[in-house]
């Protein structure tokens, strides 16, 4: 019953869907009634929610007649975990992205712009979602019925159950994929639009924003899942997966920055192109099972079509864009040393990073065709490409803050103090230990940062007063530079050590130690455990006892393991539980020290409320914004950037 | 100023050699694992998997440098066995360069369009933008546009039917998996795990055909009791059943020969075009019938 209603909202879904394409396109070539088709972008985010809605509610009910229910749910699952299993598997994760994307598309109908570049935006997401309508209910229909009805099902995948940032990583992360549509599709608008196209950039942007910040808080949420619950003491592997979602992050920031600047069309439409197609191409990545990785959803046929699709938003953003729209004259010479200049710089060595993500996540996948040999990367190869080219642009940004005073002298000479800043950081801490040259320079650039923002916020403090809503940009590097600290930190500094003790004996790294007290064995409904209780000592002071475990699913047959983590201001204290002998009587037991971590899921936060407030500004002002004289230098003169 | 600024450089440079210079600091084993790609892992180095096959891998690297090894000769005596690919940075070669090529044309064609926007230029008349179109042309736009729309539905439509087999087969039943399973057994000649197999899925569900499979498998196995039981309770309910005459009597063979040719004759009388009629027939002439001359 439930299923067959579910069947039916998606099918209604993609007649909605395709039906508002063409009343949009109706609007852009013959003016037809906007509301109309406004209507049919709201009926389309209708269908969505009724099928989300219709899925929550069978693994709520248990309906195990319904397919996804009975691959996903199970009677021994947690409320909570039930609710958020609707995005733990591919099917049941193409409603949500449906419902998000919906939303986007009818949040964007109901806005005013200009009206033949808002219809034929409205086209673009339109096609789009009538894609992933089709997917879900041609080749992913989670609401197929299953016969005969299981009596339980398995529940979703144990590591999928283990963190409460499961029910808002996912959606956070898919806020992020989805809003950078927007962008997309004004650029695919502008040139069909023709004049009603121009400035296209600076509405897009915040909606960029707000993709932005999401997309941040989503990769931190990721990083931090992975920390909190795949056990291996790490948060960013290089996966392929996390890979995809870093690539339009890259591009997506790349865009936002070059918006700021005005006369770049051409920057504009290839980074907001670029950054939802490696959205499209991270769906297809994650999706397809091409590729094998902790957070792939497993094989599916969607691979082939999902390809399809890339290729042609690709053909078709490029015949589209590639047209370049003459840019207006420019006199004078640029400056080598100016903010633009920088901005510009930063874009590409941030392109550049997209270029090595990139290359190096689908290179697996192009060996084998190209040259029979099944490639693999590897961490060490990102440590020798992104990470320089990261600190790079860390340096670059550093510089921007001192380049507002027009004199360049003067702002050489208000870069003396970053300078010497992030120089002194590198020298006294070269001096003190050793945490290798990637991790020093990187202590060193973001010294240089932070220092340059905090001269900046002074500056800006006394010339201006308090006004929060200029600072999203100050707060958004900082996080950044939090992130740098954390990270090189947390990679220079971490040690680590692994042995088996028998109840009573201790296991020390450097002034941290357990001592082993006990090991419990525990027989849940859904799952089975066994916990180490283990004594924590910080520095001879004995801490709390904690318990990390193993859990062992028998439905899906796994086991998992869940880390002890002490969380400290300067370092967490991370134990898993590797193997417990039969009798009880001793544990592996793996103690790791993990410095300034907590700097990077800080800093993560920081980086994405910096987002959001731009993005609140930037909706808040855009008449004020397009009113503002032009901030380049480089356009000065022109006159006519309008 | 500068002279400040010029003294924290050297000692930032000091900081930096002397952190770059000491490599040695950490365990060598870990130094030379960490270079070495677990096979048997996603993306996880020698040293910082538990998967076996990573800690044979270290426990070689142990011997090596305890024998006196350097860092590269243990490298090298992994690529000469396991190929270029065990290292976790393996020399850019053929569809590796790639790696490095992509990435350094992306460079090139940023930093050139980036020179190009900052270059001044003449101002170009800027052509007129392309205005409404008339209304033969959007209609013709319209025409193309909306079958593409349609096109694009029916192509995912038609796609998902052809490549799609169902996203997940259906459950498998059980049974079946398991006759199948036991049957593969029987091929490799492992008889006594394929009879298990077969037992198994009687319990299930009973069915002659699969006990006739299971009474071959018995007496192929040696188990002739095992087997002519078996054999009994299919003939039991179908007096006339072929397979269980031929397998009842080959069965019978080992321990009571005389009625086993008997009930190879009937097998015979009552199946006479039966693959194995020609082989028994032979057998029956090889052996004189009891009680004959």
């Amino acid at each position: 019953m439930l299923g067959d209603l579910g069947t039916a909202s998606l099918a209604v879904g993609l007649a909605c869907a395709t039906l508002t394409a063409l009343l949009w396109l109706r609007v852009a070539l013959f003016d037809a009634s906007v509301r109309t088709a406004r209507l049919g972008s709201t009926a389309t985010l209708a269908a969505a929610a009724v099928a989300c809605a219709l899925l929550e509610t069978a693994l709520l009910r248990h309906d195990f007649s319904v397919r996804f229910v009975a691959e996903n749910g199970g009677r021994h699952v947690p409320l909570y975990y039930t609710l958020t299993s609707l995005w733990s598997a591919l099917d049941g994760s193409l409603l949500l992205w449906l419902l998000v994307l919906g939303g986007y598309a009818a949040l964007l109908a109901r806005r005013a712009y200009p009206p033949r570049l808002h219809a034929y935006a409205m086209v673009v997401v339109s096609v789009v979602m009538l894609f992933f309508f089709a997917l879900s209910s041609f080749a992913a229909n989670p609401f197929r019925p299953v016969s005969p009805v299981p009596a339980d099902g398995p529940g979703p995948n144990p590591l999928l159950q283990q963190h409460p940032a499961m029910g808002v990583h996912p959606p956070l992360l898919y806020a992020g994929y989805l809003g950078l549509v927007v962008p997309f599709a004004f650029a695919l608008a502008a040139p069909l639009a023709g004049r009603a196209g121009r400035g296209w950039a600076r509405m897009a942007r915040p909606w960029a924003l707000v993709a932005w910040a999401a997309l941040t808080g989503g990769i931190g949420l990721g990083a931090w899942w992975s920390y909190a619950v795949l056990g291996w003491g790490g948060y960013w592997a290089w996966d392929p997966v996390e890979n995809a979602s870093l690539l339009p992050w890259l591009t997506a920031t790349a865009f936002l920055h070059t918006t700021l600047v005005r006369g770049r069309a051409a920057w504009h439409s290839a980074l907001a192109c670029a950054s939802f197609l490696l959205v499209l191409l991270g769906t297809f990545l994650t999706r397809s099972g091409a590729v094998a990785s902790v957070h792939a959803f497993t094989d599916s046929p969607l691979g082939p079509m999902l390809l399809g699709f890339v290729l042609l938003a690709v053909v078709v953003s490029t015949v589209l864009t590639g047209r370049r729209a003459p840019e207006p004259a420019r006199t004078g010479r640029p400056r080598a040393l100016s903010r633009p200049t920088l901005v510009l710089v930063n874009g590409v060595l941030l392109v550049t990073i997209a270029a090595v993500v990139l290359i190096g996540t689908i290179l697996p996948l192009l060996s084998a065709p190209l040259d029979g040999t099944r490639v693999s990367v590897g961490p060490a190869y990102y440590q020798r490409t992104a990470v320089p080219l990261a600190v790079v642009v860390l340096l670059v940004l550093g510089a921007t803050p001192a380049m507002r005073v027009r004199d360049r002298s003067a702002a050489l000479r208000r870069l003396a103090v970053p300078a010497g800043a992030g120089l002194g950081t590198v020298a006294l801490i070269g001096l003190l230990s050793r945490p290798g040259p990637a991790a020093l320079t990187a202590f060193g650039a973001a010294a240089f940062v932070l220092t340059g923002l905090a001269g900046d916020l002074v500056h800006r403090l006394r010339r201006s007063g308090p006004r929060p809503g200029r600072l999203a940009g100050l707060v958004a590097h900082a996080g950044l530079a939090l992130v740098a600290v954390g990270v090189a930190g947390s990679s220079a500094y971490g040690r680590d050590a692994e042995r088996t003790l028998r109840v009573g004996e201790t296991l020390r790294v450097g002034d941290v130690a357990v001592r082993l007290v006990g090991v419990d064995r525990t027989g849940g409904s859904g799952s089975m455990a066994v916990r180490a209780r283990l004594v924590l000592t910080a520095s001879g002071h004995a801490g709390p006892t904690i318990t990390p475990a193993l859990r062992y699913h028998p439905a899906r047959d796994t086991a998992v393991t869940v880390p002890a983590i002490g969380t400290g201001l300067l370092h967490d204290t991370y134990v898993t539980l590797i193997a417990v002998s039969e009798d009880s009587g001793s544990a592996t037991v793996r103690l790791a020290v993990n410095p300034l971590v907590g700097l990077l899921w800080a800093g993560g936060a920081l980086t994405a409320t910096g987002g959001l407030l731009a993005a609140a500004r930037s909706a808040r002002r855009p008449a004020a914004r397009a009113g503002r004289p032009v901030p380049a230098p480089v356009a000065v003169g022109s006159g006519a950037a309008r | 100023m500068a002279l400040v600024l010029v003294a924290l450089a050297a000692a930032a440079g000091i900081g930096l050699a002397r952190s770059a210079s000491d490599h040695g600091r950490q365990d060598p084993v870990r130094a030379v694992a960490a270079g070495l790609r677990c096979p048997a892992c996603q993306g996880e180095s020698v040293a910082d998997s538990r998967s076996p096959i990573a800690v044979a891998m270290r426990q070689v690297v142990a011997d090596q440098l305890a024998q006196g090894q350097d860092r590269d000769e243990i490298r090298r005596w992994f690529v000469q066995r396991y190929g270029a690919d065990v290292l976790t940075d393996p020399p850019a070669r053929g569809v590796r360069l790639l790696l490095w090529g992509v990435p350094a044309l992306a460079l090139l064609a940023g930093g050139y369009a980036a020179v190009r926007t900052l270059r001044p230029r003449a101002g170009r008349a800027r052509p007129a933008a392309p205005s409404m179109p008339d209304a033969r042309g959007a209609r013709r736009a319209w025409r193309v546009a909306s079958v593409g729309v349609v096109a694009l539905v029916v192509s995912v439509a038609v796609a998902a039917d052809r490549l799609d087999p169902p996203a997940r087969p259906v459950p498998a039943d059980p049974v079946a998996v398991a006759v199948q399973l036991a049957h593969d057994l029987e091929t490799q000649n492992r008889y006594d795990a394929a009879a298990q197999m077969y037992q198994e899925a009687l319990r299930e569900r009973p069915d002659d055909g699969v006990r006739l499979r299971l009474a071959f498998a018995l007496l192929r196995a040696g188990d002739s009791t095992g087997a002519q039981r078996t054999a009994r309770e299919v003939l039991a309910r179908e007096p006339d059943s072929p397979d269980g005459l031929l397998v009842l009597g080959l069965a019978q063979r080992t321990t009571q020969a005389a009625e086993a040719a008997t009930t190879l004759r009937r097998f015979l009388a009552v199946a006479p075009a039966h693959p194995a009629a020609a082989e028994i027939k032979r057998l029956l002439a090889a052996q004189p019938a009891p009680g004959g001359p």
